[in-house]
């Protein structure tokens, strides 16, 4: 790597060939504020607070735009510099509504951090400030499905129209009018649909674009940990971050309050889809199940693990030995890999080394409408583990290209030969795909058995003999593959709700009732028994995989942008910890948890 | 597309937006001639450069229905190859280009220093005077708007109006009724056009 | 000698547009066809010989800019001709594309050639819709007589000249605002570097040019450098254009050397022929509204880019606006302000809320309902937008009130006492409308 080495506030700081003065001082800890910079965006140059002095240049540049050469010797601490900073903020926030307690952004809100930190001690402007759609609350108007906009509050960094130009590739958000006048605004108020609108939120360095799913839920101070993880709601495998809202104490666990995206340059980048972000309420939804059920004369009743393992023990085994060929299994590729290796172990020794055979994996497929130029594509695939199940061998057809292949499975159940089908569903609801011809199965009576490890009481479920219930993709330690082959941890977040396991557990229950002893007593057991199995490839080393912690938010805010994540990792570590939490956290931050800037 | 049942899609409750929109139009596209010139014009630049056409898109589409709709907008857009978003925000941005209907005559009277020096304040006091609007305002008639623009370059023949395309200068206070009634029995032959054209010449009635 | 009027001699006659009249009186397209005979790099050496500065306001080398365009691209280049004049009190380009357009048409031509490109636009700002008809039929007929096209006299060289219409923003005048406005954007300006010579219109090298710069360009091919030189002070060289307007008995365009003084300027009978009758005089501005206030006591400096400098303003685009005693230096910055305010784009931060702040300020003053503090308060905003925006409209929109402050504070003190307008003048509004604009 070519480097340059400069000079800033007296320190000598080496850095990539090509990267800017703002770049090197972020990477050295200095702070450096900046609006229209984001990593992830263009350089723009307009909001002016990043300015700083270079000697031998006559005025104060803008170090997001200026790029760093050998020699050159940067200030941000002259006192030049600080007075123009502190100007530039004062400009900022004399139309700013000052709002901060009842606006969304309020304790992770970029503006209010460097308001503080570097603008001037009060402000000298005595006019009524700019007011566009409203005072107060009225300011927030609609903005499209998922969003809401408050102009009042918006500095016109332009994040947002550089993100849909060139991120989102369909440029529906524009500058309307000029000068002070300027808003940010979609065509005729028609709103921004697109599928990544929620990214919008996080480039906003204000509280002006919020998403209608945050908005007013919880404040920063009420979300006291964050877990990295792994979104599995395709087979993109995005870089997530799980916030957990503390509910009261007598409730007990914490709650799932949001997802954002989490900076990796070889899967995300900076972004994750709608889908991913706002489809998370299944997982602690009205139709979860918490415990194993049974189906009674009249209907499901809610049992426990005692009694459920011996009715299913005896059920299996009357089916499997009239024939063996008759029991077969159905495992949505939302299925983590220790748990689909868990089934391999199972059928294979229930039903000898050709045991895969009766299984059949299943996926959903939809095309998502994306403009030609978008830069993050949402895949096809709705399922985040078609190719772990490819890995362990399970037969996948086309895989990730295609449909399930699961006509024979189909066939046979239509025939009438099959007498247990056990299905394992870990969520979100719909992710088989059609099950009709299970349900038509069972209202003929040509299934007489039907088990289902599931989350949420479907209309399959409700089909069932034996409902069993396993756990949504936070509520465990996970390995999944993505479309590109990496295999990525998803780390645990909440615990399974009630008497719910993990499905790996589930099945090793499962395994243990049938007679099969397979020894596992934690997920880590199942990954090293992974590593043995699969030398040589990249689950060799599956028993080593770190999984994250839930880790205090303070260090974790803006980590929907780690361009900002800096400052509450260098700067704000001497705040005195959030208080009134159920959730265990560490006060310092994790090891790594640096996340270098793309290059520019 | 709904990802959970709570998250609101309906935004009856929600507030609406100050914004004044431009108008939703009826249909429409240019006219075969229009379109003819658009062509032209569109070949000045690079093949994939067409955005550099839209200033002249949108002054045909003006002249073609007196202001620029939703609708008229849209089908810049489509011209251009870009995005709505992209044409509201260049119409945006600059100040010939209207979202609302304006009189037959918008007289647009220079407010910036050397005409203000020659008296361009009192002109629009009297222009306001005599048609009973105020800048920014049309008569009733749909005949005249009245406007105060930024310096037109002509300091010299201050103070300017610029009507339309057209130009009248050193319009004094005093002769700014007459100047009305002038247009409304003349028409463009009111206008003096722009200094130093002499008899003969295109662009109007030669100086006074 | 009396000096011989270059660039606007024939302009009062009639048919002065035409190509006719310009092959008759001033040797038409002539400098273009000997251009022609030297190399590209030949051209821009005599350009730089001839020391002749950007006339659109900056005054920067036109020779160096022209150097400065890359040439190892297989890129095309563009000369982007900037016919946006909107800087107040600026009227100069005006007249000589209406009436002298073949001139800049050749220097448009000699210009591409020189930098190696093979078209230029001129970016005409919308309010002179006249000037373009006359403009782009002349241009027609420059096609039509084989000045410009392909091959033009059997050189191999190939040129075309478009004209394009803005349609109303002052900050399209801003070189890299205008290659902006010109991609069909809203003309905001560019962060530079890059600047327009290495990365400019469609991301390719592109010169920037003024009208009056372009149209001394062929004179200097035909007449030689040292001619150009010979006319007006070391390193403010060639003919010049002024354009004085304001309170003086005949406001125009004049030609002179930079000699020339700013009192010769308004007082002579040959130029503006001195103040309105019974008036006196107070102050100029020398260089259209973005520059300093000179006194009576500068004005016989030469209104030459360095003289004008050395007083403590700029020549700027050459916009003398002349103020008589009847000016109230609150009601002036005022003035100005609500212009910045209005044409500011709003992209950087400092002159989008600094511009619209000083103008409610001043609004207070002029009104008398203004403080102490806020003469301070005008002083401190507008020195917090000086040298901190993205292009120069900032330290522009900040030099009204500065220059104001500076040379007429007891103007601003005097509202305040007395809570009124004290020098009210007969040809400002009856009844002032303090309007916000949005």
């Amino acid at each position: 790597m070519e480097t340059v080495t400069l000079t800033i506030d007296g320190r000598a700081v080496t850095v990539q060939k090509g990267k800017t003065v703002l770049h090197a001082a972020i990477e050295a800890g200095i702070s450096v504020p900046y609006y229209c910079y984001h990593p992830g965006l263009g350089v723009d140059g307009s909001c002016r607070v990043c300015i700083v002095r270079i000697e031998k240049m006559p005025k104060l540049q803008t170090s997001c735009s200026t790029t760093c050469a050998d020699g050159m010797v940067v200030s941000t601490r002259a006192a030049d510099v600080v007075d123009a900073r502190a100007s530039v903020l004062e400009f900022l926030l004399v139309n700013h509504p000052l709002d901060c307690p009842v606006c969304d952004k309020g304790g992770e809100c970029p503006l209010q951090d460097f308001a503080y930190t570097f603008g001037p001690n009060e402000s000298r402007m005595d006019f009524p400030r700019r007011v566009f759609d409203g005072e107060g609350v009225k300011a927030d108007v609609d903005f499209g499905p998922t969003l809401m906009l408050n102009r009042n509050r918006c500095i016109l960094c332009t994040r947002c129209v550089r993100f849909m130009k060139e991120v989102d590739g369909d440029a529906q958000i524009g500058i309307v009018d000029r000068g002070y006048g300027s808003e940010i605004a979609t065509f005729q108020e028609e709103g921004v649909h697109s599928l990544i609108s929620g990214n919008l939120m996080d480039v906003c360095p204000v509280g002006a674009i919020t998403t209608r799913d945050y908005r007013f839920k919880s404040r920063p101070w009420d979300n006291p940990a964050v877990v990295d993880t792994i979104c599995t709601l395709c087979s993109k495998g995005c870089n997530t971050s799980a916030w957990l809202k503390a509910k009261p104490e007598w409730a007990k666990a914490s709650q799932l309050i949001r997802m954002t995206p989490r900076f990796n340059p070889a899967v995300n980048g900076y972004w994750m889809c709608d889908i991913g972000r706002f489809n998370y309420h299944w997982i602690e939804g009205e139709t979860r199940v918490r415990r194993p059920m049974l189906r009674r004369a009249d209907g499901l009743e809610k049992v426990s693990w005692h009694e459920a393992e011996p009715r299913l023990r005896d059920r299996i085994q009357a089916a499997g030995s009239a024939d063996p060929s008759g029991v077969r299994f159905l495992a949505s590729a939302h299925t983590d890999t220790e748990s689909l290796f868990v089934l391999k172990q199972l059928v294979e020794g229930l039903l000898g080394p050709d045991g895969l055979s009766a299984v059949t994996v299943t996926w959903t497929r939809s095309e998502k409408r994306q403009p030609p130029g978008t830069t993050f594509t949402v895949p096809s695939t709705n399922a985040p583990n078609v190719n772990g199940a490819r890995d362990l061998g399970y037969r996948i057809g086309r895989g990730n290209d295609g449909q399930p292949d699961d006509a024979d499975l189909r066939g046979d159940v239509a025939a009438g030969k099959i007498h247990a089908l056990y299905v394992i569903d870990p969520g979100p609801d719909g992710s088989l795909g059609d099950v009709s011809w299970i349900l038509e199965a069972r209202l003929n009576g040509t299934l007489p058995l039907l088990v289902v490890q599931t989350v949420a009481l479907s209309e399959l479920a409700a089909a069932a003999d034996v409902v069993l219930p396993g756990a949504a993709y936070v509520e465990k330690d996970a390995l999944y593959t993505n479309e590109q082959g990496l295999v990525q941890a998803v780390s645990q977040a909440i615990a399974p709700p009630g008497e719910a396991l993990e499905d790996w557990e589930v099945l090793t229950r499962v395994a243990k009732s049938l007679g099969l002893a397979l020894g596992h007593q934690q997920s880590r057991d199942v990954r090293r028994a992974i590593a043995a199995a699969m030398p040589d490839t990249p689950y060799a080393d599956a028993d080593k995989v770190a999984f994250a912690r839930p880790v205090s938010a303070r260090n974790w805010l803006q980590a929907s942008n780690p361009s900002e994540r800096w400052k509450w990792d260098f700067m704000f570590l001497d705040l005195p910890p959030v208080k009134g939490h159920s959730v265990q956290t560490e006060g310092t931050p994790m090891e790594g948890a640096f996340i270098p800037l793309k290059p520019v | 597309m709904s990802f959970h049942p709570e998250m609101e899609y309906a935004p009856a409750r929600f507030h609406r937006s100050a914004r004044t929109l431009a108008e939703p139009g009826g249909d429409f596209t240019f006219t075969p001639e229009n379109q003819a010139r658009f062509d032209a014009n569109v070949a000045r630049y690079p093949a994939d450069q067409r955005k550099s056409a839209i200033l002249y898109a949108l002054y045909l589409a003006q002249q073609q229905q007196g202001y620029l709709t939703a609708a008229a907008m849209r089908h810049v857009a489509s011209q251009i190859r870009c995005t709505a978003a992209e044409v509201e925000d260049v119409v945006s941005y600059y100040t010939m280009f209207y979202t609302r209907p304006v009189g037959k005559y918008v007289l647009n009277v220079c407010r910036t220093l050397s005409c203000a020096l020659r008296g361009a304040e009192r002109v629009t006091e009297e222009l306001s005077a005599a048609l009973g609007v105020k800048p920014g305002e049309t008569d009733p008639t749909g005949t005249f708007t009245l406007m105060e623009v930024e310096c037109l370059g002509a300091c010299d023949r201050a103070p300017v109006v610029m009507v339309n395309d057209d130009w009248h200068e050193q319009l004094s206070p005093q002769d700014c009724a007459a100047f009305i009634d002038d247009i409304k029995s003349r028409g463009r032959a009111a206008f003096t056009g722009c200094h130093l054209h002499k008899e003969g010449e295109p662009q109007g009635p030669p100086l006074r | 000698m009396a000096y011989e009027p270059v660039l606007v001699k024939h302009v009062a006659e009639p048919n002065a547009y035409t190509l006719d009249s310009y092959l008759k009186h001033q040797r038409g397209y002539e400098g273009l066809r000997k251009a022609l005979t030297f190399t590209p790099n030949d051209i821009i050496e005599q350009v730089k010989a001839s020391g002749l500065r950007g006339r659109g306001g900056a005054g920067f080398p036109t020779g160096l800019k022209w150097q400065f365009v890359l040439k190892d691209t297989p890129k095309p280049k563009y000369i982007a001709c900037n016919a946006d004049e909107s800087e107040p009190g600026t009227f100069k380009d005006h007249v000589l594309m209406e009436r002298n357009p073949h001139l800049l048409i050749e220097g448009c031509a000699i210009g591409c050639y020189a930098i190696g490109a093979k078209v230029a636009y001129i970016y005409i700002r919308g309010e002179f819709y006249h000037v373009q008809e006359i403009l782009e039929a002349e241009i027609e007929k420059a096609y039509a007589a084989g000045y410009l096209g392909k091959n033009i006299f059997g050189s191999g060289f190939n040129c075309d000249v478009y004209v394009h219409r803005g349609a109303g923003a002052y900050e399209a005048g801003e070189e890299t605002a205008l290659i902006e406005s010109l991609e069909g954007k809203r003309a905001q300006p560019r962060l530079k570097p890059p600047f327009p010579a290495v990365a400019g219109l469609y991301q390719c090298p592109t010169a920037v040019n003024n009208v009056e710069t372009l149209c001394n360009v062929p004179p200097i091919v035909l007449n030689g450098p040292e001619w150009f030189t010979g006319l007006g002070p070391d390193k403010n060289g060639g003919p010049k254009l002024f354009c004085v307007s304001g309170h003086v008995k005949r406001p125009g365009v004049y030609e002179a050397s930079m000699h020339t003084t700013l009192r010769q300027l308004i007082y002579d009978e040959q130029y503006a022929g001195g103040m309105l009758d019974g008036r006196t005089f107070k102050a100029i501005i020398p260089g259209g509204s973005s520059v300093p206030l000179l006194l009576e006591a500068h004005l016989d400096t030469p209104a030459s880019f360095d003289d004008i400098q050395k007083a403590g303003s700029l020549l700027g685009s050459a916009g003398l606006i002349v103020l008589d005693d009847s000016v109230c230096m609150v009601w002036l910055a005022m003035n100005l302000l609500h212009f910045y305010r209005h044409e500011s784009c709003g992209k950087c931060t400092p002159c989008r809320e600094g511009g619209d702040w000083l103008y409610k300020l001043l609004q207070r003053v002029e009104r008398g309902e203004g403080q102490e503090k806020d003469i301070d308060l005008l002083f401190g905003v507008a020195n917090n937008i000086l040298g901190k925006t993205l292009c120069a409209f900032g330290d522009a929109a900040a030099t009204p009130v500065l220059t104001t402050l500076k040379l007429f504070r007891a103007e601003y003190e005097a509202h305040v006492r007395e809570g009124r307008c004290t020098i009210p003048a007969e040809w400002r509004a009856k009844q002032p409308v303090f309007a916000h604009a949005h």
